[in-house]
Protein backbone atom coordinates (compact mmCIF):
# COMPACT_ATOMS: atom_id res chain seq x y z
CA UNK A 1 0.00 0.00 0.00
CA UNK A 2 2.79 2.41 0.77
CA UNK A 3 6.28 2.55 -0.55
CA UNK A 4 9.09 1.27 1.62
CA UNK A 5 10.28 3.76 4.17
CA UNK A 6 7.27 6.08 4.07
CA UNK A 7 4.57 6.21 6.74
CA UNK A 8 1.13 4.77 6.06
CA UNK A 9 -1.31 7.30 4.59
CA UNK A 10 -3.53 7.40 7.69
CA UNK A 11 -0.75 9.12 9.63
CA UNK A 12 -0.59 12.11 7.28
CA UNK A 13 -3.38 14.01 9.08
CA UNK A 14 -2.90 12.41 12.48
CA UNK A 15 -1.66 14.43 15.45
CA UNK A 16 1.67 13.18 16.69
CA UNK A 17 1.44 12.93 20.48
CA UNK A 18 4.81 11.69 21.59
CA UNK A 19 7.75 9.72 20.42
CA UNK A 20 6.97 6.78 22.68
CA UNK A 21 9.14 5.20 25.29
CA UNK A 22 10.84 3.03 22.71
CA UNK A 23 11.62 6.17 20.75
CA UNK A 24 13.53 4.44 17.96
CA UNK A 25 10.64 2.34 16.74
CA UNK A 26 7.32 3.62 18.07
CA UNK A 27 5.18 6.73 17.61
CA UNK A 28 1.75 7.50 19.02
CA UNK A 29 -0.94 9.66 17.43
CA UNK A 30 -4.47 10.95 17.80
CA UNK A 31 -6.34 10.36 14.54
CA UNK A 32 -9.68 9.91 12.80
CA UNK A 33 -10.25 6.64 10.91
CA UNK A 34 -13.00 8.09 8.74
CA UNK A 35 -15.40 10.99 8.31
CA UNK A 36 -19.11 10.40 8.54
CA UNK A 37 -21.92 12.32 6.84
CA UNK A 38 -24.26 12.06 9.84
CA UNK A 39 -22.30 11.90 13.04
CA UNK A 40 -19.19 13.37 14.52
CA UNK A 41 -16.30 10.95 14.26
CA UNK A 42 -14.65 9.88 17.46
CA UNK A 43 -10.86 9.95 17.52
CA UNK A 44 -8.67 6.91 18.02
CA UNK A 45 -5.29 6.49 19.68
CA UNK A 46 -2.83 5.08 17.13
CA UNK A 47 0.41 3.28 17.90
CA UNK A 48 2.69 3.00 14.92
CA UNK A 49 5.50 0.50 15.27
CA UNK A 50 7.73 1.26 12.34
CA UNK A 51 10.54 -0.81 10.93
CA UNK A 52 14.05 -0.03 11.97
CA UNK A 53 15.75 0.33 8.64
CA UNK A 54 19.07 -1.12 9.70
CA UNK A 55 17.75 -4.57 10.46
CA UNK A 56 16.79 -7.33 8.08
CA UNK A 57 13.58 -6.06 6.40
CA UNK A 58 11.59 -9.33 6.21
CA UNK A 59 12.64 -10.39 9.69
CA UNK A 60 11.72 -6.91 10.90
CA UNK A 61 8.27 -7.13 9.36
CA UNK A 62 7.50 -10.49 10.90
CA UNK A 63 8.76 -9.32 14.31
CA UNK A 64 6.58 -6.23 14.11
CA UNK A 65 3.64 -8.40 13.04
CA UNK A 66 3.98 -10.71 15.99
CA UNK A 67 4.40 -7.86 18.48
CA UNK A 68 1.30 -6.13 17.12
CA UNK A 69 -0.67 -9.39 17.26
CA UNK A 70 0.58 -10.13 20.78
CA UNK A 71 -0.33 -6.70 22.16
CA UNK A 72 -3.78 -6.84 20.54
CA UNK A 73 -4.52 -10.34 21.86
CA UNK A 74 -3.50 -9.39 25.39
CA UNK A 75 -5.76 -6.33 25.31
CA UNK A 76 -8.69 -8.49 24.15
CA UNK A 77 -7.99 -10.96 26.94
CA UNK A 78 -8.07 -8.10 29.47
CA UNK A 79 -11.34 -6.79 28.05
CA UNK A 80 -12.97 -10.20 28.34
CA UNK A 81 -11.67 -10.51 31.90
CA UNK A 82 -13.19 -7.19 32.93
CA UNK A 83 -9.89 -5.32 33.29
CA UNK A 84 -10.36 -1.68 32.27
CA UNK A 85 -8.30 -1.22 29.10
CA UNK A 86 -8.95 0.80 25.92
CA UNK A 87 -10.95 -1.20 23.34
CA UNK A 88 -9.33 -2.10 20.02
CA UNK A 89 -10.46 -0.19 16.96
CA UNK A 90 -7.98 -1.10 14.24
CA UNK A 91 -5.30 -3.73 13.75
CA UNK A 92 -3.05 -3.40 10.71
CA UNK A 93 -0.26 -5.88 11.32
CA UNK A 94 1.29 -5.37 7.87
CA UNK A 95 1.90 -1.67 8.49
CA UNK A 96 2.51 -2.07 12.21
CA UNK A 97 -0.48 -0.01 13.37
CA UNK A 98 -2.75 -0.55 16.35
CA UNK A 99 -5.77 1.70 16.92
CA UNK A 100 -7.39 2.01 20.34
CA UNK A 101 -10.45 3.64 21.80
CA UNK A 102 -9.48 7.22 22.66
CA UNK A 103 -9.35 7.68 26.44
CA UNK A 104 -10.21 11.22 27.47
CA UNK A 105 -8.26 11.73 30.64
CA UNK A 106 -4.86 12.09 32.21
CA UNK A 107 -2.14 9.71 33.21
CA UNK A 108 -1.85 8.90 36.90
CA UNK A 109 1.73 10.14 36.70
CA UNK A 110 0.51 13.64 35.82
CA UNK A 111 -2.25 13.56 38.42
CA UNK A 112 0.22 12.62 41.14
CA UNK A 113 2.51 15.43 40.13
CA UNK A 114 5.16 13.31 38.43
CA UNK A 115 5.32 15.58 35.38
CA UNK A 116 5.45 14.39 31.81
CA UNK A 117 7.36 11.24 31.00
CA UNK A 118 10.98 12.03 30.20
CA UNK A 119 10.59 15.57 31.55
CA UNK A 120 13.77 15.17 33.55
CA UNK A 121 15.69 15.62 30.33
CA UNK A 122 13.89 18.78 29.26
CA UNK A 123 16.01 21.53 30.74
CA UNK A 124 14.35 24.64 29.33
CA UNK A 125 11.27 24.00 31.46
CA UNK A 126 13.16 25.40 34.42
CA UNK A 127 13.50 28.73 32.67
CA UNK A 128 9.77 29.26 32.22
CA UNK A 129 8.51 32.61 33.53
CA UNK A 130 6.89 32.31 36.95
CA UNK A 131 3.37 33.18 35.81
CA UNK A 132 3.24 30.37 33.27
CA UNK A 133 3.49 27.76 35.97
CA UNK A 134 0.09 26.70 37.20
CA UNK A 135 -0.70 27.41 40.86
CA UNK A 136 -2.96 24.41 41.14
CA UNK A 137 -1.18 21.44 42.60
CA UNK A 138 -1.83 18.15 40.82
CA UNK A 139 -3.35 16.64 43.95
CA UNK A 140 -6.00 19.29 43.92
CA UNK A 141 -6.75 18.58 40.25
CA UNK A 142 -7.28 14.95 41.18
CA UNK A 143 -9.77 16.00 43.81
CA UNK A 144 -11.40 18.98 42.09
CA UNK A 145 -11.73 17.65 38.55
CA UNK A 146 -12.01 13.92 39.19
CA UNK A 147 -13.51 14.15 42.67
CA UNK A 148 -11.47 11.33 44.09
CA UNK A 149 -8.89 11.20 46.83
CA UNK A 150 -5.37 9.82 46.34
CA UNK A 151 -6.38 6.89 48.56
CA UNK A 152 -9.33 6.06 46.31
CA UNK A 153 -7.05 6.27 43.29
CA UNK A 154 -4.62 3.82 44.89
CA UNK A 155 -7.39 1.38 45.58
CA UNK A 156 -8.54 1.58 41.94
CA UNK A 157 -4.98 0.80 40.84
CA UNK A 158 -4.76 -2.22 43.17
CA UNK A 159 -8.09 -3.48 41.95
CA UNK A 160 -7.27 -3.28 38.20
CA UNK A 161 -3.87 -4.93 38.61
CA UNK A 162 -5.50 -7.62 40.73
CA UNK A 163 -8.06 -8.37 38.00
CA UNK A 164 -5.30 -8.40 35.40
CA UNK A 165 -3.16 -10.88 37.35
CA UNK A 166 -6.21 -13.06 38.02
CA UNK A 167 -6.46 -13.32 34.23
CA UNK A 168 -2.76 -14.34 34.18
CA UNK A 169 -1.76 -11.24 32.23
CA UNK A 170 1.61 -9.76 33.19
CA UNK A 171 1.87 -6.12 32.11
CA UNK A 172 5.65 -5.94 31.92
CA UNK A 173 5.86 -2.14 32.23
CA UNK A 174 3.67 -1.08 35.15
CA UNK A 175 4.31 2.61 35.73
CA UNK A 176 2.03 5.50 36.60
CA UNK A 177 2.42 6.71 32.96
CA UNK A 178 0.71 3.55 31.80
CA UNK A 179 -2.42 4.19 33.86
CA UNK A 180 -5.04 6.79 33.05
CA UNK A 181 -8.03 8.24 34.84
CA UNK A 182 -10.99 8.30 32.53
CA UNK A 183 -14.39 9.94 32.87
CA UNK A 184 -17.06 7.58 31.61
CA UNK A 185 -20.61 8.55 30.95
CA UNK A 186 -23.07 6.39 29.09
CA UNK A 187 -26.66 7.06 28.11
CA UNK A 188 -28.42 5.67 31.16
CA UNK A 189 -25.91 5.50 33.95
CA UNK A 190 -24.41 8.29 35.97
CA UNK A 191 -20.89 9.42 35.03
CA UNK A 192 -18.07 7.78 36.90
CA UNK A 193 -14.31 7.77 37.03
CA UNK A 194 -12.48 4.67 35.86
CA UNK A 195 -8.84 3.69 36.09
CA UNK A 196 -7.63 2.40 32.71
CA UNK A 197 -4.44 0.39 32.16
CA UNK A 198 -2.66 1.14 28.86
CA UNK A 199 0.46 0.13 26.92
CA UNK A 200 0.53 -3.67 26.66
CA UNK A 201 3.54 -3.62 24.34
CA UNK A 202 5.62 -5.69 26.76
CA UNK A 203 2.80 -7.77 28.23
CA UNK A 204 2.62 -11.55 28.22
CA UNK A 205 0.61 -14.38 29.72
CA UNK A 206 1.88 -16.23 32.79
CA UNK A 207 0.43 -17.77 35.92
CA UNK A 208 3.77 -17.77 37.77
CA UNK A 209 3.92 -16.13 41.20
CA UNK A 210 7.40 -14.85 40.32
CA UNK A 211 6.15 -12.96 37.25
CA UNK A 212 3.32 -11.35 39.20
CA UNK A 213 5.66 -10.35 42.03
CA UNK A 214 8.14 -8.78 39.59
CA UNK A 215 5.28 -6.89 37.91
CA UNK A 216 4.37 -5.38 41.30
CA UNK A 217 8.00 -4.63 42.12
CA UNK A 218 8.40 -2.67 38.87
CA UNK A 219 5.43 -0.54 39.88
CA UNK A 220 6.76 -0.05 43.40
CA UNK A 221 10.07 1.18 41.99
CA UNK A 222 8.23 3.51 39.61
CA UNK A 223 6.23 4.94 42.51
CA UNK A 224 9.31 5.49 44.63
CA UNK A 225 11.27 7.22 41.90
CA UNK A 226 8.58 9.50 40.44
CA UNK A 227 6.41 10.18 43.48
CA UNK A 228 8.40 11.01 46.62
CA UNK A 229 6.92 9.88 49.94
CA UNK A 230 4.51 7.55 48.21
CA UNK A 231 5.09 4.57 50.52
CA UNK A 232 1.78 4.89 52.40
CA UNK A 233 -0.01 5.27 49.08
CA UNK A 234 1.61 2.19 47.61
CA UNK A 235 0.62 0.21 50.70
CA UNK A 236 -3.02 0.82 49.75
CA UNK A 237 -2.35 -0.47 46.21
CA UNK A 238 -1.01 -3.72 47.66
CA UNK A 239 -3.77 -4.09 50.22
CA UNK A 240 -6.55 -3.82 47.64
CA UNK A 241 -4.59 -5.94 45.16
CA UNK A 242 -4.28 -8.66 47.80
CA UNK A 243 -8.02 -8.71 48.44
CA UNK A 244 -8.66 -9.00 44.69
CA UNK A 245 -6.34 -11.92 43.99
CA UNK A 246 -7.48 -13.82 47.08
CA UNK A 247 -5.67 -16.94 48.22
CA UNK A 248 -2.67 -16.49 45.89
CA UNK A 249 -1.78 -13.24 47.66
CA UNK A 250 0.16 -14.97 50.47
CA UNK A 251 2.66 -16.48 48.05
CA UNK A 252 2.85 -13.40 45.80
CA UNK A 253 3.51 -11.25 48.88
CA UNK A 254 6.26 -13.55 50.10
CA UNK A 255 7.80 -13.56 46.63
CA UNK A 256 7.60 -9.77 46.43
CA UNK A 257 9.75 -9.64 49.60
CA UNK A 258 12.32 -11.90 47.89
CA UNK A 259 12.31 -9.74 44.78
CA UNK A 260 12.86 -6.59 46.85
CA UNK A 261 15.80 -8.25 48.59
CA UNK A 262 17.33 -9.30 45.26
CA UNK A 263 16.83 -5.72 44.03
CA UNK A 264 18.63 -4.26 47.06
CA UNK A 265 21.53 -6.70 46.77
CA UNK A 266 21.88 -5.86 43.12
CA UNK A 267 21.95 -2.14 43.78
CA UNK A 268 24.55 -2.62 46.57
CA UNK A 269 26.81 -4.56 44.24
CA UNK A 270 26.20 -2.29 41.24
CA UNK B 1 -28.29 6.49 4.62
CA UNK B 2 -24.90 7.32 6.07
CA UNK B 3 -21.91 8.01 3.86
CA UNK B 4 -18.50 7.40 5.39
CA UNK B 5 -15.35 8.57 3.68
CA UNK B 6 -11.94 6.98 3.94
CA UNK B 7 -9.52 9.51 2.50
CA UNK B 8 -6.48 7.29 3.03
CA UNK B 9 -7.60 4.46 0.77
CA UNK B 10 -7.66 4.11 -3.04
CA UNK B 11 -10.62 5.83 -4.78
CA UNK B 12 -12.61 2.63 -5.43
CA UNK B 13 -12.54 1.87 -1.68
CA UNK B 14 -12.92 5.39 -0.35
CA UNK B 15 -16.63 5.43 0.51
CA UNK B 16 -18.95 3.23 2.54
CA UNK B 17 -22.67 3.78 2.04
CA UNK B 18 -24.57 2.29 4.97
CA UNK B 19 -28.36 2.13 5.34
CA UNK B 20 -30.54 0.53 7.97
CA UNK B 21 -34.04 -0.67 7.11
CA UNK B 22 -36.72 -1.80 9.54
CA UNK B 23 -40.16 -3.32 8.76
CA UNK B 24 -38.54 -5.35 5.99
CA UNK B 25 -41.03 -7.70 4.36
CA UNK B 26 -39.13 -9.36 1.53
CA UNK B 27 -36.09 -10.91 3.22
CA UNK B 28 -36.94 -14.41 1.97
CA UNK B 29 -37.16 -13.42 -1.68
CA UNK B 30 -34.04 -11.25 -1.39
CA UNK B 31 -32.15 -14.24 -0.06
CA UNK B 32 -33.23 -16.45 -3.00
CA UNK B 33 -32.28 -13.66 -5.40
CA UNK B 34 -28.78 -13.50 -3.90
CA UNK B 35 -28.36 -17.29 -4.17
CA UNK B 36 -29.63 -17.40 -7.76
CA UNK B 37 -27.52 -14.46 -8.88
CA UNK B 38 -24.36 -16.39 -8.02
CA UNK B 39 -25.02 -18.98 -10.73
CA UNK B 40 -26.79 -16.88 -13.39
CA UNK B 41 -24.96 -16.75 -16.70
CA UNK B 42 -23.78 -13.49 -18.24
CA UNK B 43 -24.89 -10.99 -19.36
CA UNK B 44 -28.10 -11.25 -17.27
CA UNK B 45 -26.04 -12.61 -14.40
CA UNK B 46 -23.66 -9.67 -14.36
CA UNK B 47 -26.54 -7.24 -14.39
CA UNK B 48 -28.30 -9.01 -11.51
CA UNK B 49 -25.05 -9.27 -9.53
CA UNK B 50 -24.50 -5.53 -9.97
CA UNK B 51 -28.03 -4.84 -8.70
CA UNK B 52 -27.25 -6.91 -5.61
CA UNK B 53 -23.71 -5.61 -5.17
CA UNK B 54 -24.01 -4.89 -1.43
CA UNK B 55 -23.27 -6.52 1.88
CA UNK B 56 -26.57 -7.44 3.51
CA UNK B 57 -26.22 -7.80 7.27
CA UNK B 58 -28.69 -8.95 9.91
CA UNK B 59 -28.82 -6.10 12.50
CA UNK B 60 -29.84 -8.49 15.27
CA UNK B 61 -26.18 -9.47 15.63
CA UNK B 62 -24.88 -5.89 15.45
CA UNK B 63 -24.34 -4.04 18.72
CA UNK B 64 -23.65 -0.48 17.48
CA UNK B 65 -22.79 1.67 14.46
CA UNK B 66 -19.16 1.42 15.59
CA UNK B 67 -19.42 -2.37 15.27
CA UNK B 68 -20.32 -2.24 11.55
CA UNK B 69 -17.90 0.61 10.90
CA UNK B 70 -15.06 -1.44 12.38
CA UNK B 71 -15.89 -4.43 10.15
CA UNK B 72 -16.10 -2.13 7.11
CA UNK B 73 -12.72 -0.60 7.94
CA UNK B 74 -11.00 -3.98 8.27
CA UNK B 75 -12.62 -5.15 5.00
CA UNK B 76 -11.41 -2.05 3.14
CA UNK B 77 -7.95 -2.47 4.65
CA UNK B 78 -7.77 -6.11 3.47
CA UNK B 79 -8.96 -5.13 -0.02
CA UNK B 80 -6.42 -2.29 -0.24
CA UNK B 81 -3.57 -4.57 0.86
CA UNK B 82 -4.60 -7.40 -1.45
CA UNK B 83 -5.25 -9.73 1.47
CA UNK B 84 -8.98 -10.45 1.17
CA UNK B 85 -9.89 -13.85 2.61
CA UNK B 86 -13.17 -13.95 0.71
CA UNK B 87 -14.22 -13.14 -2.86
CA UNK B 88 -15.26 -9.52 -2.46
CA UNK B 89 -14.91 -6.61 -0.08
CA UNK B 90 -18.61 -7.07 0.75
CA UNK B 91 -18.33 -10.73 1.75
CA UNK B 92 -15.22 -9.69 3.71
CA UNK B 93 -17.45 -7.50 5.92
CA UNK B 94 -19.45 -10.61 6.89
CA UNK B 95 -16.25 -12.57 7.46
CA UNK B 96 -14.90 -9.81 9.74
CA UNK B 97 -18.08 -9.84 11.82
CA UNK B 98 -18.08 -13.57 12.53
CA UNK B 99 -15.78 -14.78 15.34
CA UNK B 100 -14.97 -18.02 13.44
CA UNK B 101 -12.96 -18.63 10.27
CA UNK B 102 -15.64 -20.27 8.16
CA UNK B 103 -17.10 -17.99 5.47
CA UNK B 104 -20.30 -19.99 4.91
CA UNK B 105 -20.98 -19.86 8.65
CA UNK B 106 -20.39 -16.10 8.54
CA UNK B 107 -22.92 -15.71 5.72
CA UNK B 108 -25.45 -17.99 7.42
CA UNK B 109 -25.22 -16.10 10.72
CA UNK B 110 -24.62 -12.51 9.71
CA UNK B 111 -26.17 -12.40 6.21
CA UNK B 112 -29.81 -12.07 5.25
CA UNK B 113 -32.07 -14.89 6.40
CA UNK B 114 -35.76 -15.55 5.68
CA UNK B 115 -36.88 -14.30 9.07
CA UNK B 116 -35.10 -10.89 8.94
CA UNK B 117 -37.45 -7.99 9.54
CA UNK B 118 -34.65 -5.44 9.53
CA UNK B 119 -31.56 -5.21 7.34
CA UNK B 120 -28.29 -3.32 7.13
CA UNK B 121 -27.23 -2.64 3.56
CA UNK B 122 -23.63 -1.67 2.85
CA UNK B 123 -21.89 -0.64 -0.34
CA UNK B 124 -18.15 0.00 -0.50
CA UNK B 125 -17.23 1.94 -3.62
CA UNK B 126 -15.91 5.25 -4.92
CA UNK B 127 -17.35 8.74 -4.33
CA UNK B 128 -18.57 8.74 -7.94
CA UNK B 129 -21.27 6.14 -7.39
CA UNK B 130 -24.70 7.68 -8.16
CA UNK B 131 -28.16 7.18 -6.63
CA UNK B 132 -26.98 4.70 -4.02
CA UNK B 133 -30.00 5.07 -1.77
CA UNK B 134 -32.36 4.47 -4.70
CA UNK B 135 -30.35 1.42 -5.72
CA UNK B 136 -30.66 0.04 -2.19
CA UNK B 137 -34.36 0.86 -2.10
CA UNK B 138 -34.95 -1.08 -5.31
CA UNK B 139 -33.76 -4.34 -3.74
CA UNK B 140 -35.02 -3.93 -0.15
CA UNK B 141 -38.49 -2.80 0.80
CA UNK B 142 -38.63 -1.43 4.29
CA UNK B 143 -38.39 1.74 6.27
CA UNK B 144 -35.12 3.65 6.23
CA UNK B 145 -34.04 4.59 9.79
CA UNK B 146 -30.86 6.18 11.22
CA UNK B 147 -27.91 3.97 12.22
CA UNK B 148 -28.35 5.17 15.80
CA UNK B 149 -31.17 2.60 15.96
CA UNK B 150 -28.50 -0.12 15.95
CA UNK B 151 -28.35 -1.51 19.46
CA UNK B 152 -32.14 -1.35 19.85
CA UNK B 153 -32.61 -4.23 17.37
CA UNK B 154 -29.88 -6.38 18.91
CA UNK B 155 -30.42 -9.95 20.08
CA UNK B 156 -27.96 -9.67 22.96
CA UNK B 157 -28.28 -13.32 23.96
CA UNK B 158 -27.26 -14.44 20.46
CA UNK B 159 -24.33 -12.00 20.39
CA UNK B 160 -23.06 -13.28 23.74
CA UNK B 161 -23.44 -16.88 22.58
CA UNK B 162 -21.55 -16.45 19.30
CA UNK B 163 -18.75 -14.54 21.02
CA UNK B 164 -18.68 -17.02 23.93
CA UNK B 165 -19.13 -14.27 26.50
CA UNK B 166 -21.47 -15.86 29.03
CA UNK B 167 -18.73 -17.17 31.33
CA UNK B 168 -16.42 -14.15 31.03
CA UNK B 169 -15.56 -12.11 34.12
CA UNK B 170 -16.35 -8.84 32.33
CA UNK B 171 -19.95 -9.91 31.69
CA UNK B 172 -20.45 -11.31 35.18
CA UNK B 173 -19.13 -8.09 36.73
CA UNK B 174 -21.68 -6.04 34.78
CA UNK B 175 -24.65 -8.27 35.54
CA UNK B 176 -27.63 -6.47 37.00
CA UNK B 177 -26.87 -3.26 35.09
CA UNK B 178 -28.21 -3.89 31.60
CA UNK B 179 -26.84 -0.68 30.04
CA UNK B 180 -23.39 -1.38 31.44
CA UNK B 181 -23.53 -4.98 30.22
CA UNK B 182 -24.44 -3.82 26.70
CA UNK B 183 -21.55 -1.32 26.70
CA UNK B 184 -19.13 -4.02 27.82
CA UNK B 185 -20.40 -6.51 25.23
CA UNK B 186 -20.19 -3.85 22.52
CA UNK B 187 -16.58 -2.97 23.39
CA UNK B 188 -15.53 -6.65 23.34
CA UNK B 189 -17.36 -7.37 20.11
CA UNK B 190 -15.94 -4.28 18.35
CA UNK B 191 -12.44 -5.22 19.56
CA UNK B 192 -12.89 -8.80 18.31
CA UNK B 193 -13.74 -7.48 14.84
CA UNK B 194 -10.71 -5.18 14.84
CA UNK B 195 -8.36 -7.99 15.86
CA UNK B 196 -9.81 -10.65 13.53
CA UNK B 197 -6.97 -10.55 10.98
CA UNK B 198 -4.39 -11.63 13.59
CA UNK B 199 -6.49 -14.13 15.54
CA UNK B 200 -6.33 -17.11 13.12
N1 LIG C 1 -6.12 4.86 24.39
C1 LIG C 1 -5.53 6.00 24.76
N2 LIG C 1 -6.19 7.18 24.63
C2 LIG C 1 -5.60 8.35 24.99
N3 LIG C 1 -4.34 8.44 25.47
C3 LIG C 1 -3.64 7.31 25.62
C4 LIG C 1 -4.18 6.04 25.27
N4 LIG C 1 -3.23 5.09 25.50
C5 LIG C 1 -2.16 5.74 25.99
N5 LIG C 1 -2.38 7.08 26.06
C6 LIG C 1 -1.43 8.11 26.56
O1 LIG C 1 -0.29 8.11 25.71
C7 LIG C 1 0.89 7.80 26.46
C8 LIG C 1 1.82 6.91 25.65
O2 LIG C 1 1.17 5.72 25.22
P1 LIG C 1 1.75 4.28 25.52
O3 LIG C 1 0.79 3.27 24.99
O4 LIG C 1 2.07 4.17 26.98
O5 LIG C 1 3.08 4.20 24.63
P2 LIG C 1 4.62 4.48 25.03
O6 LIG C 1 4.77 4.49 26.51
O7 LIG C 1 5.38 3.36 24.40
O8 LIG C 1 4.90 5.79 24.39
C9 LIG C 1 0.37 7.12 27.75
O9 LIG C 1 1.26 7.33 28.81
C10 LIG C 1 -0.97 7.79 27.96
O10 LIG C 1 -0.83 9.00 28.68
MG1 LIG D 1 3.80 3.88 28.12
Amino acid sequence: MTTAGSSPAILTDATHISQGAEAASLKVYKALLHQSSNSESTPVFLKYRFNKQYRHPTLDTSLTRSRIAGEARTVLKCLRSGVHVPGLRLVDASEGILGFEWIEGKSVRMLLGGGAEGEEEIEYSENLPEDEISDETPESELESAYRITPDALMSMIGSEIGKMHLADVIHGDLTTSNMMLHWTSSANSSPSVELVLVDFGLAYTSSLVEDKAVDLYVLERAFNSTHPDSEPLFAIVLEVYGKRVGKEWTSIKRRLDDVRLRGRKRSMVG
Amino acid sequence: MEVISYPYFPAHLSRAYIALYTSVTDAGSLRSRIINAATLASPEGDQERELLNFAFVDPRLITSALHVETAVYQAILAAAQGSLRTKTVHSEVLWALNPGNNISEAIRRYGVSDGCTSLLVIRIDSSELQDVEAKMGSVVSGQLVPLTQLGTLTDWAAVKKYHKLNQEAAIKAASGDIQKEHDVVDNIVVSSVAIKSVMG
